[in-house]
């Protein structure tokens, strides 16, 4: 028999459910009183899409053009008679042209594994009580998302509903065929961000004169080894967290692997303080893990490097003192002193990207034994074996078993010694 | 050994003295070792037991079933010419790193207790690679299931990766006989299988089976069977695993009491209790669902075994909706049920892309069956929530071999189209 929380708590969590009960009750009853004086949902007219087409970034590649948007709060309200935005939703406009002679697919879950369906964010919306007007929204929402399949030779465009991200959109959109898939990676400004939105999602690049391009990997990886251990402060002198991990890509199939992991952009005050090539992370990541809660995370820096003419970016991988439980919106992230098992971790995760090619590991960061930590900015202290693993990823969809290890350095978990538990009595 | 290999980082000489022994056992019960299942693929041989509340807790020292933790304890012998690494989200995609775990049991205790928690959960952890010639063995931290746990090794070399799924009974918890007969042996009588190798004359059988899910005495249809899954426990149930679907409770009243005081206070509860529905004059043998954000946002999907077989493999059919909210029933005995999306289509497909990245989906199609339900004459289910659909189902064929998203394939059936653009 599976255990009953201990009762202080569950008489909190049921208190809690009650208020809330109480909340949601009163609520309704002033929504009631606010229909009785003014019209509840109304659907809107003609939605000009206009200037969202204006706005909308596109591609095409194998006979398949796309198009697509982030709606702003402005453009929810016209839509659907609501900002959407409001309940933890991004809503995406997606058009889509099908000039292949094969049905196209739209697979929801490599946008955002979770996704919401239109009419989960309609009965957001409800009303209590409200049958008829219930039945209308439903309608209305079915009415605007996209709908699967793309047959051959049409155009279909229709709204995706997903968890929403800042600044920048990163949009994976994987169109399934008959033994095929054509994946497409947009960046798209967030309209409701303006000030800052932007279509790149990183706005540093280097001078081509200050690139070196490596064309084989025994010359990357040396070149790997020698970029700095660790980040520095903004004034460039104590050390900061370890640069412990290297992505190697085109910038779309970096993310589309990302995004189809759950790692979303959010970058917090703490990020800023990291900084390598004297500034701060081009990009940050963290983990959506489960109830939403960020854990590790991902600082990125484009590094003056490319391999075989595509980016690598230089990353810290961590994950913050608490892990998954520490509590959502806390400020006071601390760095966890086993750095390599975030690192090892998201090699793992990676390998069910779809998007993982090849893996090395190259050294650069330093070892530093648990008895003799590393002490990085705030005071917090870390270990590692010091190498830095190596991720090179793919357009082509990958499996399991596509992976090459590259003879590089040699890696292995090694368990605690008798030593280093001593050290920390 | 621990302290060679902590004198010695550089990995080389680790590499050669790890090979040719085996990575320190956990010391104490030896029960789970004894009921281990074991599977050989290749070279590579694994065993592996989900721990019980008792033993977690003999073994870590400290009661992890409360915390929803539970160690699985995995062993690999190598005897091929390259380095294996296991893959811990193959297991559970919300598994917990062995740092995160011990500090959530340690918050509270003293800076000594929390060092030496911590140095216990490393120890015990599985650690990678494991190296040709070598034998390796430790614990994956999974979120807790109770009965059984379909339990995924995933395990990748240098062009290579060797999978394994395993059932593994957890004792201790209310055993759930129903699912371990259907795993374990036979259902139906020899005679009344019938394995169809020929996709038209399949796809006609998986046509003629019902509608709908009945209630107890099969007088009143509920949810549509939508679904139809080819596979077992080999390779269906491991792309499960891997997207994060586990095994529900059965429903009893202590879980009753946690999803309502989950559903009150909106808290995430991934456990909650399914109700049972009927097909082939049973109740489901089987109950998955993948829990999102909250119990409001929950997909849950119910199987049977059929007499039927595909090429030899399992075929299981079923009805799979998505939760949308919790809401008061007279319908139900437990008074609550899930507000299910009337668009049970969405759900369907919401499946199958799903499934599509879990990298066992070989081929999609769909098949009449169902009957069309417009939206403008709804049918009900039998908690009389109302749902409409384009009357087909689902049929998701698993294999063994990974599959990249490139390589599924279609069966030339009918064309799935939501209710809304249907002619």
């Amino acid at each position: 028999m599976s255990p009953l929380p201990p009762l202080p708590k569950a008489s909190r969590s049921v208190l809690r459910g009650l208020l809330r009960l109480l909340g949601n009750a009163l609520y309704a009853a002033s929504l009631l009183l606010g229909v009785a004086g003014c019209a509840t949902w109304q659907a809107p007219g003609t939605f000009n899409d206009t200037e969202l087409r204006s706005r909308a970034v596109a591609a095409s590649r194998q006979g398949v053009s796309v198009a697509a948007a982030v709606l702003s709060a402005e453009d929810s309200r016209h839509m659907f008679g609501a900002d959407v935005n409001k309940t933890g939703v991004q809503s995406i406009w997606i058009e889509l042209q099908n000039q292949t002679p094969e049905p196209l697919w739209l697979l929801r879950p490599g946008s955002d594994p979770d996704y919401f369906s239109p009419l989960e964010v309609a009965w957001s919306i409800h009303t209590p009580l409200a049958r008829d007007a219930n039945a209308r929204i439903d309608d209305h929402f079915n009415r605007l998302a996209f709908q699967n399949p793309i047959l051959p030779g049409e155009t279909r465009a229709g709204v995706l509903f997903i968890n929403p991200e800042r600044l920048t959109r990163v949009l994976n959109i994987d169109l399934l065929q008959r033994k095929g898939l054509i994946p497409f990676t947009l960046f798209l400004p967030v309209p409701d961000d303006a000030a800052v939105a932007r279509s790149r999602p990183i706005s540093f690049s280097y001078p081509d004169a200050d690139i070196a391009d490596y064309k084989d990997l025994a010359a990357l990886r040396a070149g790997l080894e020698r970029l700095p251990c660790c980040a520095s402060d903004a004034h460039g002198a104590a050390g900061g967290d370890p640069l412990n991990a290297i992505f190697v890509g085109e910038l779309p199939d970096i993310a589309a692997a990302l995004v189809r992991r759950s790692y979303r952009r959010d970058a917090q005050a703490v990020d800023a303080s990291q900084h390598v090539f004297g500034r701060g992370p081009d990009v940050v990541l963290r983990k959506q893990a489960q109830a939403g809660a960020p854990s590790t995370w991902m600082r990125l820096w484009l590094a003056p490097i490319r391999f075989e003419g595509r980016a690598v970016f230089l990353v810290q991988v961590g994950r913050p003192v608490g892990g998954r439980f520490v509590p959502r919106g806390a400020k006071d992230v601390v760095l966890h002193e086993d750095v390599d098992e975030a690192r090892n971790l998201l090699i793992q995760d990676m390998m069910y990207s779809g998007g993982l090619d090849k893996l090395g590991f190259a050294t650069g960061v330093g070892p530093a034994s648990p008895t003799q930590p590393r002490t990085t900015l705030g005071g917090a202290r870390y270990h590692t074996d010091g190498l830095r693993a190596t991720l090179f990823l793919a357009t082509r969809p990958l499996s399991l078993s596509d992976v090459e290890f590259l003879d590089w350095a040699p890696y292995l978990e090694v368990p605690d010694s008798p030593a280093r538990n001593e050290s920390r009595r | 050994m621990s302290r060679i290999v902590g004198l010695v980082l550089g990995a080389v000489a680790v590499a050669l003295a790890l090979v040719g022994c085996t990575s320190m056992p956990p010391a104490m019960s030896l029960d789970y070792k004894t009921r281990a299942a074991t599977r050989t693929e290749g070279g590579v041989r694994v065993s592996t037991a989900a721990l019980s509340a008792d033993e977690s807790a003999t073994v870590y020292g400290v009661p992890l079933a409360k915390r929803s933790i539970q160690p699985v304890w995995i062993e690999i012998e190598n005897r091929e010419d390259r380095a294996y690494y296991l893959l811990s989200p193959g297991l559970d995609p919300n598994f917990f790193p062995a740092s995160e775990a011990s500090e959530t049991v340690a918050s509270g205790e003293s800076p000594d207790q929390q060092v030496e928690l911590g140095r216990r959960f490393r120890q015990l952890a599985f650690r990678n690679p494991v190296l040709p010639g070598a034998t390796t063995s430790g614990f994956v931290l999974t979120n807790l299931d109770e009965g059984f746990k379909l339990v995924q090794i995933d395990l990748v070399s240098s062009g290579r990766a060797r999978t394994f799924s395993i059932l593994s009974i957890v004792p201790g918890f209310r055993a759930d006989y129903r699912v371990t007969n259907v795993f374990r042996r036979e259902v139906y009588p020899p005679g009344e299988i019938r394995n169809y190798t020929d996709d038209a004359t399949f796809r006609t059988a998986l046509e003629a089976l019902p509608c709908c899910v009945t209630n107890q005495d099969g007088l009143k249809n509920g949810d549509p069977l939508n679904l139809v899954v080819v596979g077992g426990l080999d390779d269906a149930f491991p792309a499960f695993a891997r997207r994060g679907w586990r095994p529900t409770e059965q429903k009893w009243s202590g879980s009753i009491i946690k999803m309502v005081t989950s559903a009150l206070a909106g808290e995430r509860y991934p456990y909650a209790p399914v109700s049972d529905l009927y097909m082939f004059g049973r109740a489901q043998d089987l109950a998955l669902q993948k829990a999102r954000d909250n119990i409001h946002q929950r997909n849950h999907l119910r199987l049977w075994l059929s007499p039927m077989r595909y090429h030899g493999k399992q075929v299981w059919v079923g009805q799979i909706s998505r939760d949308i909210g919790s809401r008061l029933t007279i319908h139900s005995p437990t008074l609550t049920t899930h507000k299910i999306d009337p668009d049970v289509d969405e759900a369907r497909s919401a499946l199958a892309q799903d499934m599509a990245y879990s990298q066992n989906l070989t081929r999609i199609g769909y098949v009449k069956g169902v009957g069309t339900a417009p939206k403008s004459a709804p049918r009900g289910n039998l908690t009389t929530d109302p749902y409409y659909t384009d009357g087909f189902r689902g049929v998701l064929v698993f294999d063994h071999q990974p599959t990249s998203l490139a390589a599924v394939e279609f069966f030339p059936w009918e064309v799935a189209r939501s209710t809304e653009e249907s002619p």
